[in-house]
């Protein structure tokens, strides 16, 4: 369900599924669980075109699992995904960038 | 020119993209907008997805009805299913703490839709969606 990059200290983590609903989650939740250790985390949902409230539920886990250390961008988040972000107002917690390289730029800046 | 559409799917999650394939598909073959679509998709399965989680507790023996109604000036989704019966204040938004993993679906289905209403008659329980797709058409 998910492709693990490492980039130097970066870990980039890519969505293989075109539906991040409540029948993917708990499976891309584990995939996240798997990751171990890591402070710079770039989540690439461009291949995703609709997400529902469980894929948010997700992300936030995934955030949460950084913990405070840890700093993470979502790349790539197609219109659909992106409104789900603002109407949820999780815009201001999740910082997303247009594509993988500039979550990069983000998170190493 | 309203038209109007069934379907009948069993109660599992599964199921719930089924349900909004189907909407989508009778939604694009009657022009709708693509922005217009993917809120009403969004809605849906926020619905179906409590109606599968809250509504059956997990059963998979139920099943879920939706009928999509569309005219000129709106559509209206109709969600049938007799699971548990919905309180009124399980209707409305919530708030939710920014690190909640859970606890968005209403808030996301009164943002997509226009309105949102409940009533339950011989142990059936009906969700019924609205969303404005021509507002100039609503007389001010």
């Amino acid at each position: 369900m998910t492709e693990i990059d490492t980039d130097g200290d970066i870990t980039v983590v890519t969505v293989d599924r075109d539906r991040f609903d409540a029948v993917a989650a708990p499976g891309l939740k584990a995939d996240f669980q798997q990751l171990g250790p890591v402070r710079k985390l770039v989540l690439d949902l461009s291949r995703v075109s609709f997400m529902d409230s469980t894929g948010l539920g997700a992300l936030v886990s995934l955030l949460k699992m950084l913990g405070g250390n840890g700093a993470m961008a979502v790349a790539g988040v197609q219109p659909p995904v992106r409104k789900l972000f603002e109407m949820t107002r999780l815009d201001s917690l999740f910082r997303l960038t247009p594509n993988v390289e500039e979550a990069k730029a983000f998170l190493n800046g | 020119m309203a038209e109007s559409h069934h379907a009948s799917r069993n109660a599992r999650l599964e199921e719930v993209r089924a349900l909004a394939a189907f909407m989508v598909s009778r939604c694009e073959a009657a022009g709708l907008s693509a922005d217009i679509i993917a809120e009403l998709e969004l809605a849906l399965v926020e619905a179906a997805n409590n109606i599968v989680i809250h509504g059956y507790e997990g059963r998979e023996d139920g099943d879920i009805g939706l009928t999509v109604r569309i005219d000129a000036e709106r559509v209206e989704l109709e969600l049938t299913d007799r699971g548990l019966p919905v309180a009124a204040d399980a209707l409305q938004p919530r708030p939710v703490a920014p690190d909640a993993e859970s606890g968005r679906g209403m808030a996301i289905i009164h943002a997509c839709v226009d309105h949102v209403g409940y009533h339950r008659a011989n142990g059936i329980n009906h969700l019924v969606l609205i969303k404005r797709i021509n507002p100039s058409a609503d007389g001010g």
